[in-house]
């Protein structure tokens, strides 16, 4: 008798647990892969590339927001940008920059379908996105292209970015 | 040596063997005893049970079920169960997230139980036991003025009227005392495994009626009260 006690003591206290089971890995962003011409992975080098976007709502002087903060380096051949909730398009701007101060500034406008996605009521609720179109203008980028339209949790990559070689 | 030892390990097992067949073998002319016939009758009534965990569970937290079970008694051994409850949450704008999740549905189980106690006709028993669940419902799932961090938009999250359902089995094990008269008291600790499900189009359900807090597998304890009728 005093083993089934205990017994159904040790269950009660399973069962009282509670486990929050948020996924660890929880931005919804897009990964923009530098790519060269040949299909090989291209890499910034020396020079630097920044990309902000404008908000929506915003105080007096603080209009853009800086999503990726002058990315240089031989190993910077993928950046990840966040992606807006529910804006229909998402407008970023990019510069481009080398070691002689010669700037490129492009736009990159992304056109996207938004859908709300739920895993628990103890994880922040976000959106899931659909790309359906994508414009760039063409300084110091020479292409862009999709490779995967579906923006989620998944680490993959989105865009494949071609830099003009002389830029 | 070693021949002396192999001879007497077969002489042994020689004299074994014989002993276990005359022990197994009862001699001519004697009688194995009859078995006692067992004069209980193999309809032995209903049942029906009240849990209490479930209105405990909606008294002090924001999800929990009403549930009852009608049991057919089969010679105090095999009992047919057919358990009906109504699930419901109310998660209203949680403290971190400000998420509100709310459904009301009912379910049903459908299963056996097997009491596994030697003595079948004492007043206790220890079941053992399978359930086949479904339940079909619907859910709200909302969070009012969710803000973009970066482009500092508000848009109203979710979905109302979620349509979504579960098919599960449960693993269950239970105790049964009789308290007095047709009254019993008794605990079930079931193991739940979904088997098939739909949880509508914006992700996961959270909580499913009947099932507990949405995952693949779920492990809850039933306090039921029991009348025999």
């Amino acid at each position: 008798m005093r083993k089934i006690v205990a017994f159904i003591f040790l269950i009660i206290a399973v069962v009282s647990c509670v486990s929050v089971d948020c996924p660890v890995q929880n931005r919804v962003e897009t990964t923009y892969a530098l790519k060269k011409p040949s299909g090989g992975p291209d890499t910034l080098g020396a020079d630097t590339l920044t990309v902000w976007t404008h908000r929506i709502k915003y105080t007096d002087n603080k209009r853009d927001s800086i999503l990726v903060n002058r990315l240089c380096g031989a190993k910077a051949t993928s950046f990840a940008v966040l992606v807006s909730h529910t804006l229909p398009e998402d407008s970023l701007f990019t510069m481009l920059k080398d070691t002689t101060g010669r700037q490129w500034l492009d736009t990159i406008c992304i056109r996207k379908d938004n859908f709300p996605h739920f895993e628990s009521v103890d994880c922040q609720a976000t959106y899931f996105h659909h790309i359906t179109e994508l414009k760039t203008t063409h300084h110091g980028i020479d292409s862009i292209s999709i490779k995967n339209r579906e923006v989620s949790y998944d680490k993959e990559e989105h865009f494949f970015l071609y830099l003009k070689a002389n830029r | 040596m070693t021949k002396k030892s192999i001879s007497s390990f077969i002489s042994r097992l020689t004299v074994s063997l014989l002993l276990l067949m005359t022990v197994a073998q009862p001699a001519d002319g004697q009688k194995t005893p009859k078995q006692e016939k067992d004069s209980i009758p193999f309809f032995r009534g209903f049942a029906v049970s009240f849990d209490l965990v479930g209105p405990a569970q909606l008294m002090l937290s924001d999800h929990g079920e009403y549930e009852g079970a009608l049991r057919i008694n089969l010679h105090d051994q095999w009992f047919p169960v057919f358990e009906l409850g109504l699930g419901h949450a109310n998660h209203e704008n949680d403290e971190v997230t400000g998420l509100t999740y709310k459904t009301t549905a009912p379910y049903f189980r459908l299963g056996m139980d097997w009491n596994i106690k030697k003595q079948k006709h004492d007043p206790y028993r220890i079941y053992a036991g399978f359930r086949y669940a479904f339940t079909n419902y619907k859910c709200d799932i909302l969070r009012k003025g969710l803000e973009d961090n970066v482009w500092h938009t508000k848009a109203d999250f979710g979905m109302e009227d979620i349509s979504c359902y579960q098919h599960w089995l449960e693993g269950v094990f239970g105790i049964d005392a009789s308290i007095i008269g047709p009254f019993h008291l008794g605990w079930t600790v079931r193991y739940k495994r979904r088997l098939f499900h739909q949880e509508g189009d914006i992700g996961n359900s959270w909580y499913v009626p009947g099932f507990g807090i949405n995952g693949s597998d779920n492990l809850t304890v039933n306090f039921n009260v029991i009348i025999d009728i």
